[in-house]
């Protein structure tokens, strides 16, 4: 549970790129939670909230934040199959290999954010 | 004016880590980051691999705890350069906390580093330390279920170790079950026991450090 931190990093990102682009206003961030990356996207929306609060120069309570949540996804590298995996992320239901690719599900980044210079 | 970041979270972090694993590689230090839930034992499996490797190896030790020097002592009194690092209520240790400590050690004169970060089996495995090899202990007491219950720790950990072995008479610990559990979530990971109490099984686990560190040094 850290994800008040990690919001805070989210902002540095989003504010070090829009200072470069002269933008004064965000209005949206939208980041990417892999469902297994240990994020938590109901504590980041609390986190966020908190920031709004905040009176910072670039986000204020009409910024948007939009969470994607990406679900996991196995690949079989034996038969092909692929699958949302449970716990058992290695295991291939279907011909039981053992060493299956781990192909989405750790994503944990800053897709896009909208701004505006402020005129 | 929509900006397109495909931006990872952890980017300053990530290059926290790279720094740090610079300096460790420029020194040829091979570092361990040993991770578990509170209680499980890591300290003691240190004293212990301290004192097994401490007459042939320059050992350092970072610790992490949210409050309180105690297992710096520890090590300490074994004779070990200890450098503590308490997160104030903080969850996991990262990168940049570890690049703070760095000026504090000779790494020409370190062959091992191991640090030990906050009990805890969720936080601690995201990020990334500049480490070698990360090492995750689970305690007979607390169940073989935890390695299907926290995935994502056995997921992205070289080391799975089972620890206080001892205790298998007496607790409902499958071992099997735990080697199949592991399989499943990463069947590359590698799987001991021991006791770093009682000192049974301590030999394979060193025999495992000097193999890397050999690799660390003649990559």
């Amino acid at each position: 549970m850290h994800e008040m931190s990690l919001m805070s990093e989210i902002i540095n990102l989003v504010s070090e790129d829009a200072r470069l682009r002269a933008i004064q206003k965000v209005s949206k961030i939208e980041v990417i939670v892999g469902s297994l990356s240990n994020v938590l996207p109901e504590a980041l929306e609390i986190a966020f909230f908190y920031f709004q609060k905040q009176g910072l120069e670039l986000i204020d309570e009409e910024t948007e934040l939009h969470i994607i949540r990406e679900t996991a996804q196995s690949k079989c590298k034996n038969c092909g199959f692929e699958f949302e995996p449970d716990y058992q992320i290695a295991l291939c239901p279907k011909c039981e290999w053992t060493d299956c690719l781990l192909v989405k599900g750790e994503t944990f980044k800053v897709e896009s954010y909208e701004g505006s210079d402020g005129t | 004016m929509k900006v397109k970041l495909k931006e990872n979270v952890l980017k300053d972090l990530t290059m926290a880590a790279n720094f740090n694993r610079k300096v460790f590689k420029d020194h040829k230090t091979l570092v361990i980051n040993v991770m578990s839930s509170p209680g499980a034992g890591k300290t003691t499996l240190l004293e212990e691999t301290v004192k097994s490797l401490g007459n042939d190896y320059s050992i350092a030790v970072i610790e992490g705890d949210l409050a309180t020097d105690r297992d710096a002592e520890r090590m300490r009194s074994l004779g070990i350069k200890t450098v503590q690092i308490n997160t104030v209520g903080g969850c996991h240790l990262d990168a940049r906390m570890i690049a703070k400590t760095l000026p504090e050690f000779d790494f020409h004169d370190i062959d091992l580093l191991f640090i030990e970060n906050i009990g805890n089996l969720v936080c601690p495995s995201g990020y990334d330390l500049g480490q070698d090899y990360k090492v995750v202990v689970l305690s007979v007491p607390e169940g073989n279920d935890k390695i299907p219950k926290y995935p994502v720790m056995f997921r992205r950990t070289d080391v799975t170790i089972i620890n206080k072995i001892d205790l298998l008479p007496y607790l409902p610990f499958d071992i099997e079950e735990a080697k199949k559990d592991l399989a499943s979530i990463h069947p590359k990971a590698e799987f001991k026991q021991l006791s770093a109490l009682t000192g049974e099984g301590m030999d394979e686990w060193i025999q495992w450090i000097k193999d890397a560190y050999q690799k660390c040094i003649k990559p």
